[in-house]
């Protein structure tokens, strides 16, 4: 069986290489991004495909991604350009929020967007070493022909959209955002991926951070990518002395979705507040792998995960905070919480604290089951309807997460989304 | 006998709102209620008394439509109509309002939407058109002086950080909101201190009315000299040993509940 599976990623590894080598000297760039290129081809070859036999990987759906064609899909700007006007002409489009500036990607290649705020470039590679629980964002590093670059000094508030087009189907498509905040800069940053091609399509993004002292940055994600979409996020985020990272995170589309994160607090007083949900229906499978790695005093993580899974969909949340000996004066506190729903949902909750030094405060707590009769029994002898109630009580879970979504309009649109994955469960405006 | 009506004085028989017969219940394989009868006309104000264990917040559940409870024999009817088929919403839509010894907190649900709800779910039943949020609010901010509850509260998630008196005077709130029929008050009076008690007395008397019945559950007679009961029961080992009018209230205050215990085993 072992052999079996070595040799089975053997060979998906040799695809991706295949399929990197036939189109590697006709993808865009200068000769340093196409160095990168090799390098990640290289780093990718030496690591290997990942195996569901690690723990890290256990509860991704490899399969997934190991039947997906890597080879890039093959647009033109012109093509883009077009699918995005059929788009907007459709009003297939989210609308745009007030004071929000707007970048759009259409299979990977730059279409529109202000180049007051950001830059919108040919990739140009990349000097973040991939380690290996994040090595599929090497994918990126190897096909992808833009990248969303944001240098932000100052105050900016920017939406970036990674649509994928029925012209990617069969493809793959390679978003990536990489985003650096000057010393006390602010960002509010909604990086949105959509899209749902008709044919089994990878999309496989990476997300560089970089907060410089004193930044902030609100990064908003909303992953809803049609059920073909075997979509894969990898973020690495270094978070500096005093800066503050808070992510709210949305997990609904896609057929198989997997998120490996890492955020490194490398400044005293460096912070992370990450707030997500997941809800998955039918046969979808949601897992994320986050890692919050402590390296400096007085530092602070903030982590809820609440996902509900209906019907045979599987989630599952691994998050493990790692606080360094060079850590004291830390404070770490995990929730998650898993609402099943379906006969054949499961969801796998792992909450992980790594504590080297004294003078910590941390708590952690992860809970996973259906809905609590109690609280059921008690709409119900108020006159709720059953769907009603468990619709709410649904809602009301989820409710710990949606209600940091500060920005209204994001807010109802989350909500909107949220209610579109739970069955017969309304949009209830009643979040307190 | 277990009854009610042989034992007060009321002149004017009318149908009876809530009927429950000889009704046997066993919770965990455990008989819970052993033969229990008890007769409630409109416009009556019954006591539930009884000590610990003895099977009052079951009775009041089992009316309620609270799953987990094996109903082995017996029957309980609303205004002629089989309880104990009907589903715990069609129940509470029908009019019949319990009032929880231990709220739930409900961290999330807004109380004015589930005010707001459960009222429209009412007033759907009755065929009355729902009220819009500013007929809601209007309706609504009485109720909240009345039981001196700031309206801030309509706002925070359902009982989820209130005290106990808090929980209690909310659970009030509901019940003069959606105005049912039949009240079953589980202990609404413990934890409360004396101006929480007065308030939530007056909430209820509020509510009394020719067309309307309650039945407070109560270990204590205190609640009863704001809410003067027409009936008084005594529950003891999952049967009604004996009913009468106030004074018997008063005799438990004096004796406690052995003496009534003790005649019964005599």
């Amino acid at each position: 069986m072992n052999v079996a599976a070595t040799l089975q990623r053997s060979e998906v590894l040799d695809r991706v290489l295949r399929d990197y080598r036939s189109v590697a000297d006709s993808l865009p760039g200068s000769p340093s991004a196409h160095s990168a290129r090799e390098r990640a081809a290289g780093q990718l070859a030496d690591i290997g495909w990942p195996s569901a036999r690690d723990e890290y990987w256990r509860y991704a759906n490899l399969r997934a991604f190991e039947r997906s064609a890597y080879r890039p899909a093959a647009v033109s700007s012109a093509q883009s350009a077009a699918t995005l006007s059929a788009l907007q002409r459709e009003g297939a489009l989210p609308p745009p929020l007030a004071g929000f500036e707007r970048l759009v990607y259409v299979d990977g290649v730059f279409v529109t967007g202000a180049r007051s705020v950001a830059h919108a470039d040919r990739a140009d590679g990349s000097d973040w070493d991939w380690p290996a629980e994040l090595r599929l964002g090497l994918l990126c590093d190897m096909f992808a022909s833009d990248a969303a670059r944001l240098y932000v000094h100052g105050t900016a508030a920017i939406e970036v959209l990674f649509l994928t087009s029925s012209a990617a189907a069969g493809a793959a498509v390679y978003p990536r955002l990489q985003v650096q905040l000057a010393a006390g800069s602010r960002l509010q940053l909604i990086e949105r991926h959509l899209g749902a091609p008709e044919a089994a399509t990878l999309v496989a993004c990476n997300v560089t951070i970089d907060l410089g002292r004193e930044a902030n940055l609100s990064h908003y994600r909303l992953q809803q990518c049609g059920r073909h979409v075997a979509f894969t996020d990898t973020l690495w985020a270094r978070v500096s002395e005093q800066a503050q990272y808070h992510v709210r995170g949305m997990s609904f589309g896609a057929g198989t979705a997997r998120t490996s994160a890492r955020v490194q607090l490398a400044g005293r007083g460096a912070s992370v507040d990450w707030q997500a949900i997941a809800a998955g229906r039918a046969e979808q499978v949601h897992d994320t792998e986050l890692r919050v790695e402590h390296g400096a005093p007085d530092t602070r993580t903030d982590e809820t995960f609440r996902g509900i899974a209906d019907e045979r969909s599987r989630l599952a949340f691994s998050g493990r905070i790692q606080i360094s000996a060079a850590a004291p004066g830390s404070q770490a506190q995990q929730s998650l919480k898993g609402l099943i729903e379906g006969t054949g949902a499961e969801i796998d909750l792992r909450p992980q604290l790594e504590i080297n030094t004294h003078e910590v405060r941390a708590a952690h707590g992860a809970s996973t089951g259906r809905l609590d009769d109690n609280l059921l029994f008690y709409l119900l002898s108020r006159g709720l309807d059953r769907q009603h109630a468990r619709g709410l009580l649904k809602w009301a879970f989820l409710g710990d997460v949606l209600r940091t979504i500060d920005l209204p309009g994001l807010r109802a649109e989350a909500e909107r989304l949220a209610a579109g994955q739970l069955p017969d469960v309304p949009v209830l405006a009643v979040l307190p | 006998m277990s009854g009610t009506r042989d034992t007060a004085a009321v002149s004017t028989p009318a149908a009876a709102l809530l009927e429950v017969r000889d009704l046997h219940v066993r919770v965990g394989g455990q008989a819970v209620l052993k033969g229990v009868s008890l007769s409630v006309r409109a416009g009556e104000v019954h006591a539930l008394m009884g000590p610990n264990g003895s099977g009052k917040s079951t009775l009041a559940f089992v009316l309620a439509g609270r799953p987990g409870y094996e109903i082995t024999s017996g029957s309980a009817s609303f205004e002629g109509r089989d309880l104990l088929t009907l589903a715990p919403e069609d129940r509470a839509r029908a009019g019949l309002f319990l009032g929880f010894q231990y709220p739930v907190e409900i961290p999330g649900v807004n109380n004015a939407y589930l005010l707001k709800a459960a009222l429209n779910a009412a007033r759907r039943e009755r065929g009355l058109t729902e009220l819009d949020a500013f007929e809601f609010l209007s309706l609504v901010r009485a109720k909240t002086q009345l039981m001196h509850i700031d309206e801030s509260f309509l706002g925070r998630a359902v009982n989820e950080g209130f005290s106990g008196g808090e929980k209690k005077r909310n659970e009030i709130l509901q019940m003069l909101v959606l105005e049912p029929k039949l009240a079953l008050l589980d202990e609404t009076d413990s934890g409360l201190d004396i101006d929480a008690m007065r308030i939530v007395a007056n909430g209820i008397n509020s509510l009394r009315a020719a067309d309307r019945s309650i039945v407070l559950v109560t270990h204590y007679q205190r609640l009863l000299e704001y809410v003067v009961p027409d009936f008084v029961h005594v529950l003891a080992g999952g049967r009604i040993l004996r009913s009468g009018d106030r004074s018997l209230a008063l005799e438990l205050e004096r004796r406690g509940y052995d003496w009534i215990s003790g005649q019964a085993a005599a």
